[in-house]
């Protein structure tokens, strides 16, 4: 049950971000004591300390290995409580890597807004680009490809087209300048949103099967 | 623990490791299994070739190769799940994102400081400051010819650039937390501080100039043979392969908690470069990373680099110039 202090905190109301509660139930017969022995090899991991104070586990962790079942938990509490005729394991994990992940989408938005704001400012004033495009155009016109690559049957260089070229310029004043194309921020935005969805759920998942397995 | 003697050095005194092909596992398993692990990079490689250098104009584009490149990787990515070399290297939820997380500083800020600090944009202000033109002596090259040297010229500098970064302590330092993985995967060679990535990421390729369609092959051929690099998937690749490639075999010795193990290996495609040099060692390694496979946190691979840096300019600040040390309390006097 929620103390009073927890009540009025705001963070409660969205700290499901970055915590991992839940309840395991113990198998019949386990005292809190036989279920804290049967937790405890698994705060045995590089960078893990954890304390044991009556029925309840603390526990903290720092450079978590990979291959750590609870890497992703940074600190954390775990509690036997008595529930009905038997007890559970009631555990509440902080995570900064869930935190990290669900923020990472507002950072990758904000390098897509200075991407484009960057690219405003470099953006060249036509008459310099076009004529640097017809500079290009007079040499691509020149080359050609080697005999080995015409006997083999590989298609030659586009020789460029003006009407088509003109499409292209106007299309190109449109769009960002080379190198300052928001769309790979944007992508990766999506990506970490996708992630952190993904995350929040098979760890969840994980570590109370990883406590359910432990435990029975 | 004794070591193996590999020329004049001694290598896995530290960490095991194992040297010669002939003592590195092969993939098992089923007829199928054997043949798809055995020919996938060949045919990826090949294939690729083939399209690149048959594509029509209107396909034979930068995007196009985007979209390849990234579907290249969620096959890659999801080999690595089904089919692991080692279970200790197993990508995890977390370990994924973090990952992901420098291939997106990769793909954007640092992109971005490109356009104002990359060695294009500096190679570019000199030519034109000197009203140079690209040297154009390879552009009727055949076009294999052209994608070859791209890579080699691009290898060539990245040899001595990551060379250089294991043997001189200012270029270490940034280098030196890509060293901390304790694993491999194939998103793990953006892993590192962004100074690093900047720095391996510098070429003289700008100088030259290229037909279009040989950076197109030469994109697609790097992809195919580097992205094996850092990944967590046995192949048993031909020996034509091992010998001109860099393979995960030879990178993870790179990454090795055995010290004289990590100074070979430095190439980031073309493994006869270091063949050439005579820093080549074929082996492998499970146990990767540093201070015995510490896991080095995001916050700690940005700073590190600088808070080190300060440390060590520090500790030279305050010493003794070398001249007064020999001259002072130490200095025996004359009989």
């Amino acid at each position: 049950m929620a103390t009073p202090a927890e009540k009025v905190s705001p963070l409660r109301l969205m700290d499901w971000i970055w915590r991992l509660r839940g309840e395991v139930p113990l198998p019949a017969g386990q005292t809190a004591d036989e279920a804290l022995g049967k937790l405890e090899p698994l705060f045995a991991h590089p960078g893990t300390t954890h304390a044991r104070m009556g029925d309840l586990i603390a526990v903290t962790k720092k450079d978590q290995l990979a291959q750590d079942p609870l890497s992703v938990v940074d600190s954390g509490v775990l509690h036997i409580v008595p529930a009905g005729e038997g007890a559970v394991l009631r555990y509440n994990l902080m995570s900064r890597a869930l935190l990290w992940c669900f923020l990472a989408p507002l950072l990758f938005l904000g390098v897509a807004q200075l991407t484009i704001a960057l690219g405003k400012l470099e953006k060249p004033p036509t008459e310099e680009k076009s004529k640097k495009d017809d500079k290009k155009k007079d040499k691509k016109s020149e080359i050609q490809l080697s005999p080995v690559d015409k006997f083999l049957g590989a298609p030659a260089p586009e020789k460029p087209k003006d009407e088509k070229d003109k499409d292209k310029k106007k299309k190109a004043e449109e769009e960002a300048p080379e190198g300052f194309s928001p769309t790979p921020a944007y992508v990766f935005a999506g990506i970490f949103a996708a992630l952190y969805i993904l995350g929040r759920i098979l760890e969840a998942i994980l570590i109370r099967r990883l406590f359910q397995r432990t435990l029975a | 623990m004794d070591g193996i003697r590999v020329g004049k050095r001694v290598v896995g005194t530290q960490s095991p490791v194992t040297i010669g092909w002939e003592n590195i596992p092969k993939v098992e398993g089923g007829l199928l299994k054997r043949l798809f692990f055995t020919w996938f990079q060949p045919a990826v490689l090949f294939g690729l070739v083939a399209f690149w250098y048959y594509a029509p104009n209107s396909i034979a584009k930068a995007s196009t190769a985007i979209g390849i490149g990234i579907g290249f990787r969620v096959i890659l990515q999801i080999l690595e799940l089904t089919n692991p070399r080692h279970q200790s290297w197993q990508i995890t939820w977390k370990e994924l994102a973090t990952d992901l997380f420098y291939v997106g500083l990769a793909g954007t800020l640092l992109n971005l400081a490109e356009n104002y600090i990359g060695s294009d944009v500096a190679i570019e202000a000199i030519q034109g400051s000197l009203h140079l033109e690209k040297f154009a002596w390879f552009t009727g090259l055949p076009l294999l010819v052209q994608a070859f040297l791209i890579i080699f010229i691009f290898d060539f500098v990245q040899y001595w650039m990551h060379r250089g970064m294991h043997n001189w302590y200012p270029l270490w330092l940034p280098h030196s937390v890509h060293h901390y993985i304790t694993q491999l995967n194939v998103h793990k060679g953006a892993v590192g501080n962004p100074v690093e990535l900047f720095l391996i990421g510098l070429g003289i390729g700008g100088l030259f100039d290229f037909l279009p369609r040989a950076f197109l092959l030469a994109g697609a051929i790097g992809m195919s043979v580097g992205a094996y690099q850092h990944i967590n998937v046995r192949f048993n690749s031909p020996r034509w392969w091992r010998w001109t490639f860099n393979t995960t075999e030879h990178h993870s010795l790179h990454h090795s908690q055995d010290f004289e193990s990590t100074r070979s290996n430095y190439a980031n495609t073309l493994i006869f470069i270091d063949r050439m040099f005579g820093t080549c060692i074929d082996g492998e390694a499970e146990l990767l990373g540093m201070e015995g496979g510490r896991r080095m946190s995001i916050r700690e691979q940005m700073l590190y680099p600088f808070t080190e840096g300060w440390k060590a300019y520090k500790e030279r600040a305050t010493r003794a110039p070398l001249f007064a040390r020999a001259n002072s309390s130490s200095a025996v006097p004359a009989e």
